[in-house]
């Protein structure tokens, strides 16, 4: 017996079969290091110089493309005091931003509220699906350009329209999605619930609602980016104090560098809170991939 | 009480807890109109209390629709199911374990323990007793913390059977609970069913395609014919329980000829 070769038991097995040795080189720790840190910010300092090159050449007027220094200088303007003028209209530009961030927290999470809630009975409720469905769908496709005129009629030109608008945009992603994620709960778990004598109550909160978290929330995500997308459209009346309506209301005067001011800081803040909400989905739902 | 029910004495057929079996006349039709499809029946079949019962037969013979008429999932098309002369009813009736351990990810062993003892109604105050008992009894002390999908595939089944033994129902019902495991760890698991019917005395009802696993188990075993399903072999086990060398049992002569008896059983009952 000692002199046969040594098996392997089965324990070992998983680790022997299947599974390639992971080359751990210097090399590939350094290449992933250029990759997440050293190419996003490399092509960033490309545009810059790209941007810098095409304003100089002068093809077109400054108006049309003013120079990155020029908007530098835009951004430092509508952030400090000068010549006794504050910021952008009397307001800095983290004011502007701040309350449009709560104008879509209000009205974004108006509309992640509620599509949640009508997400999980349409989910659970056939016949209210039937009934809501093409509705939602219509909605969606909706540029919410379209219905902000209506809103402005029936509700005037302060926070209620804008507000409205947002909500209104965040609830079709979020409605949609939650739907789906109801309906594919497994019904193995379902039928396992029962099994051990959940109500039908117990199913829905202990089964069906963290069942349908992961796509949930992938949903809100989606809802906060298309609120984003439409606060140009909500604040378009009436929008000053406003990220949104300081870019409307710079573009009325052709002051490009602050449209573009506005437009980078929308941009910059929407990838901050995307990064949050991603982070919010990793640790709310660590069992991703594992159901 | 843990440490004392596994060394304890065997409990003698039928405690309290444990309940009877009686099905009258069962045939189960799956589909509607012209196109139905019988899955079992007509079938007569009476599980008294405390005795583990194995069900047997070809994949597709209707075992796991047998199953899931006594638990209640389904009505049967004509016939009575009764257990405890009351009709069946999910949750209340049995604790199920199915082919696949059906766990929440999203909770923990613990949780996982946790709300089965909460659908159970047990207070909360006796919850850490109560979970630290089943998960000894199933072996797997130590692992309330992990997650769910963390542990291996026979732990996963461990803690399905823990899960279905929460609530204390008359009935244990276990639909080819090992099937997707490996020898090693199916016979271990084997062991410990054995001994947890056993120990509660708990009227059990076992479905298996496997010969082996049903003579180790059954204290009787039933055959089913091919679709649909109706008894080709009734066939009492009187292999020692309780305190036994497992390893002996299975060497067995006794053990061996059942064994083939129940084989050869399947066969025919498959070829009808």
């Amino acid at each position: 017996m000692s002199t046969t070769p040594v098996l392997p038991t089965p324990g070992d097995a998983p680790s022997s079969i299947g599974v390639p040795p992971e080359p751990r080189s210097p090399a590939r720790g350094v290449w992933a290091r250029v990759r997440h840190v050293a190419l996003p910010f490399g092509s960033l300092l490309l545009f810059l110089v790209l941007w810098q090159l095409l304003a100089a050449s002068g093809t077109w007027s400054e108006t049309l493309v003013p120079s990155p220094a020029k908007v530098w200088d835009a951004f430092v303007n509508v952030s400090t005091t000068h010549d006794g003028v504050r910021g952008y209209n009397g307001t800095y530009l983290v004011e502007h931003l701040g309350i449009s961030l709560r104008r879509i927290a209000l009205g974004a999470g108006i509309g992640i509220a509620l599509g949640v809630l009508s997400g999980l009975l349409m989910g659970t409720v056939g016949w209210v699906r039937s009934l809501f469905e093409p509705w939602i769908t219509f909605l969606r496709t909706l540029p919410p350009l379209a219905y902000f005129s209506l809103l402005v009629i029936w509700l005037g030109i302060n926070e209620e329209p804008k507000v409205t608008l947002l909500a209104v945009a965040a609830f079709p992603p979020v409605a949609v999605s939650t739907t789906t994620a109801v309906v594919a709960v497994p019904k193995s778990l379902v039928e396992a619930a029962r099994a051990l004598g959940a109500s039908r109550w117990d199913v829905v909160r202990d089964v069906v609602v963290p069942s349908a978290l992961p796509q949930t929330l992938t949903g809100v995500r989606l809802a906060v980016g298309v609120a984003y997308s439409s606060l140009v459209a909500a604040e378009l009346v009436n929008g000053l104090p406003g990220i949104g309506g300081m870019v409307k209301d710079a573009a009325n005067y052709n002051n490009t560098p602050v449209v573009l001011v506005g437009i980078i800081a929308i941009g910059v803040s929407g990838l901050i809170i995307d990064g949050l909400l991603l982070r919010l989905e990793r640790t709310a739902v660590p069992w991703r991939g594992h159901a | 009480m843990s440490s004392s029910e596994i060394t304890g004495t065997v409990q003698g057929a039928g405690t309290a807890r444990s309940g009877s079996v009686r099905i009258d006349h069962v045939t189960h039709r799956y589909g509607r109109g012209g196109e139905t499809f019988t899955a079992v029946g007509p079938l007569d079949l009476t599980v008294p209390a405390g005795e583990c019962l194995v069900l047997v037969g070809a994949s597709g013979c209707g075992k796991s629709t047998l199953l899931r008429l006594i638990a209640g999932f389904e009505r049967p098309t004509h016939g009575s199911v009764r257990v405890c002369g009351a009709e069946p009813r999910p949750g209340e009736t049995a604790g199920v374990v199915f082919q696949t351990p059906r766990l929440f990810p999203w909770r923990t062993v613990r949780g996982n323990i946790d709300l089965a003892l909460r659908y159970a109604g047990v207070e909360r105050a006796r919850w850490p007793e109560r979970r630290a008992e089943l998960l000894a009894r199933v072996g797997l002390d130590g692992t309330e913390r992990r997650r769910v999908w963390e542990i291996s595939g026979g732990q996963q089944q461990r803690v399905a059977i823990a899960r279905a033994l929460a609530a204390e129902n008359p009935l244990l019902l276990l639909d080819e609970p090992f099937a997707a495991l490996d020898a090693l760890t199916r016979e271990r698991l084997q062991e410990d069913v054995r001994r947890v019917t056993d120990l509660t005395g708990r009227t059990t009802v076992f479905v298996t395609h496997s010969a082996d696993e049903a003579v180790f188990l059954g204290s009787r075993i039933v055959v089913l014919t091919r679709s649909p399903g109706t008894v080709a072999l009734d066939l009492p086990i009187s292999l020692p329980r309780g305190d036994v060398d497992a390893e002996e049992l299975r060497g067995s002569r006794e053990f061996a000829e059942l064994r083939a008896q129940v084989s050869h059983a399947v066969k025919a009952a498959a070829a009808t």
